[in-house]
């Protein structure tokens, strides 16, 4: 039998050689990673995003916190000397999500975890399954339009709730990211917003209903491609942003209504598979 | 060297990334654009003396400032809203034509706005754009191709132009953009 | 390193017109701001954007090249461009961090 010294990559193994500071997470760092992500945009995060990895980025929003927590990554790396604020900072240490700073940029960063000797951890792809009873857990949250600094923290408190539930991980994951991209729809579209959820053994519903300028068309807004606005539309508040698309892939069933100077109102329906 | 003698080496200083705020009068429809650090623009309907505002777009952009390498010389350049590149839109407009003109010698024409409406803020200076020019062609450091930048008095109307300032919109969306996007197939020519 | 070299060993496809190029080095950045504070001339610019003001950013800082990485489609308009002002446009199906540690492996280095 060979000696198989398999050394596996960790987030610390990963700061030394950035030769990166720890923002948050001191503890944290011998913490595996199944994969290294480079991306300043969220919309990646959320769709090609792999579960267990590390986030090598210049782009330092709360944002870019959230998105990551959404698709599970463990760590955030800030390049080009980008610093995380207050916000970020304590977000990330609500949720166990590792925080690095370095003055590298993406090309050298990417070099140097390349030449790193060491394996990624492989991503589980076995899901416990749901084997108790749940009674029906039924939540409802108030969302604040305008509110980017806590835009994000009610699909965040959502996800956590249903994972202490003990639904499957894919599948909460899949829910905190539609969740998330309908909030952030109010967020930035309305004055204000509710989200319920309600939460069974046989299905997962999330409703968002908001009192936003509404979407004149929604059979074109669920369309990919519907992304880039017409100056008119932008006007108007609608445009990219949308997420109708992302969640529809997401959910098992959508259904959204809207009526223009009135609001939306968005039903989602998420299956429990046995 | 003393500082109007010197054939001016100017480098970006005081680099702070903040954001483009596009507001338009819901009465007149007239654009009005500003920086600012603030993250959060408001998001309802706000009276200002005659106009109301509505926010239609908030972009990531920078400022900085010059300083010359070689005298230590220092210009700011608050009134910088950003750099457009013509694509040629409207054939009659002032730029178009350079445009037409210039691109046979690999020169690119920008625009360089400050921020509007034009009459309430101060406009780039012909020195000022001068100095923009000198800077980013050094910093190309091509024989081949330059670049040229006008003055956005030559632009007849911005809300006109297809083209776009150069700043980052949309980095907070969540949507995967243009997969429905035609992909062009590929070229096969050239070296 | 020439461009063509690059082109030919990461297996990358030509969206526009070609021409012959020097890359100096690599900068990977979706923000254009960034590219506009960062970037040196004659780097390979690797990104995911797609839309028209690419082009007038690389032409400003003088790119060698435009990468566009994870396969995302480039819109006919912004190829049209491209074309227009010599922008060469190329595009893989790879992600950012596969090309750098391939263009990395064939020895481009930073500037």
């Amino acid at each position: 039998m060979p000696d198989i010294n398999l050394r596996l990559l960790t987030v610390h193994r990963i700061k030394e050689a950035l030769q990166a500071q720890v923002a948050v997470g001191e503890n944290l760092l011998d913490t595996h990673i199944t994969g290294i992500y480079a991306s300043d945009l969220m919309s990646d995060i959320l769709a090609y995003g792999k579960t267990g990895s590390i986030l090598l980025t210049g782009m330092n929003s709360i944002q870019t916190a959230v998105s990551s927590y959404m698709a599970e990554f463990k760590a955030i790396v800030f390049l080009r000397g980008k610093k995380p604020t207050e916000d970020i900072l304590k977000f990330a240490q609500g949720k166990g999500l590792i925080l690095l700073t370095t003055r590298t940029d993406m090309y050298e960063a990417c070099i140097k975890i390349a030449q790193i000797d060491g394996q990624l951890l492989p991503g589980s792809e076995t899901a416990p399954s749901l084997d108790k009873e749940i009674d029906v857990a039924m939540h409802r949250f108030n969302i604040e339009g305008g509110d980017f600094t806590t835009a994000g923290m009610i699909s965040t408190e959502i996800k956590e709730i249903l994972n202490s539930i003990g639904y499957e991980p894919k599948l909460v994951r899949r829910v905190a990211i539609s969740t998330y991209e309908g909030e952030m729809n109010v967020v930035m579209h309305a004055q204000k917003g509710i989200v319920t959820v309600k939460a069974s053994d046989e299905e997962i519903l999330v409703n968002l209903d908001d009192e936003g300028k509404g979407i004149p068309d929604v059979e074109k807004a669920m369309q990919e491609g519907f992304t880039t606005a017409t100056e008119e539309q932008r006007a108007l508040g609608f445009g990219s942003g949308m997420g109708l698309p992302n969640m529809k892939k997401n959910a098992d069933i959508l259904h959204v209504t809207s009526e223009v100077g009135k609001g939306t109102h968005v039903a989602m329906k998420f299956i429990v598979k046995k | 060297m003393k500082a109007r003698e010197c054939n001016h080496n100017w480098r970006m200083i005081h680099v702070a990334y903040g954001y483009i705020i596009t507001e338009k009068c819901s009465k007149c429809e007239i654009i009005s654009t500003y920086f600012t650090f603030e993250d959060r623009p408001p998001l309802e309907e706000y009276r200002e003396g005659d106009h109301y505002w509505n926010v239609v777009e908030s972009a990531q952009s920078f400022r900085f400032d010059f300083k010359c390498a070689s005298c230590g010389q220092t210009e700011k350049f608050e009134e910088l809203m950003g750099l457009l590149m013509c694509i040629g839109c409207d054939k009659k407009c002032e730029v178009a034509k350079l445009q037409e003109i210039l691109e046979k010698e690999k020169t690119w024409v920008y625009v360089a706005f400050g921020f509007l409406p034009k009459a309430s803020h101060k406009q780039l200076s012909a020195e000022k754009i001068a100095m923009l020019e000198d800077f980013f062609n050094r910093r190309r450091n091509s024989a081949d191709s330059r670049i040229k930048i006008v003055s956005q008095e030559l632009v007849a109307d911005y809300s006109l132009c297809y083209g776009k300032v150069i700043k980052d919109v949309n980095m907070l969306s969540l949507t995967v953009p243009e997969e429905g996007a035609k992909q062009s197939t590929s070229h096969s020519g050239g070296k | 390193m020439k461009l063509q070299e690059i082109i030919e060993k990461l297996n990358l496809q030509v969206l526009t017109k070609s021409e012959a190029k020097n890359v100096q080095g690599v900068f990977i950045s979706d923000l254009l701001s960034d590219v506009m504070t960062s970037a040196n001339a004659g780097d390979l610019w690797l990104t995911v954007q797609t839309h028209h003001n690419i082009i007038a950013v690389a032409n400003l800082v003088n790119i060698a090249a435009i990468v566009v990485t994870h396969g995302k489609k480039v819109p006919e308009e912004t190829i049209t461009l491209g074309n227009r002002y010599h922008v060469i446009i190329l595009s893989t199906p790879k992600t950012i961090f596969e090309i750098a540690s391939s263009l990395n492996a064939i020895g481009l280095k930073s500037q």
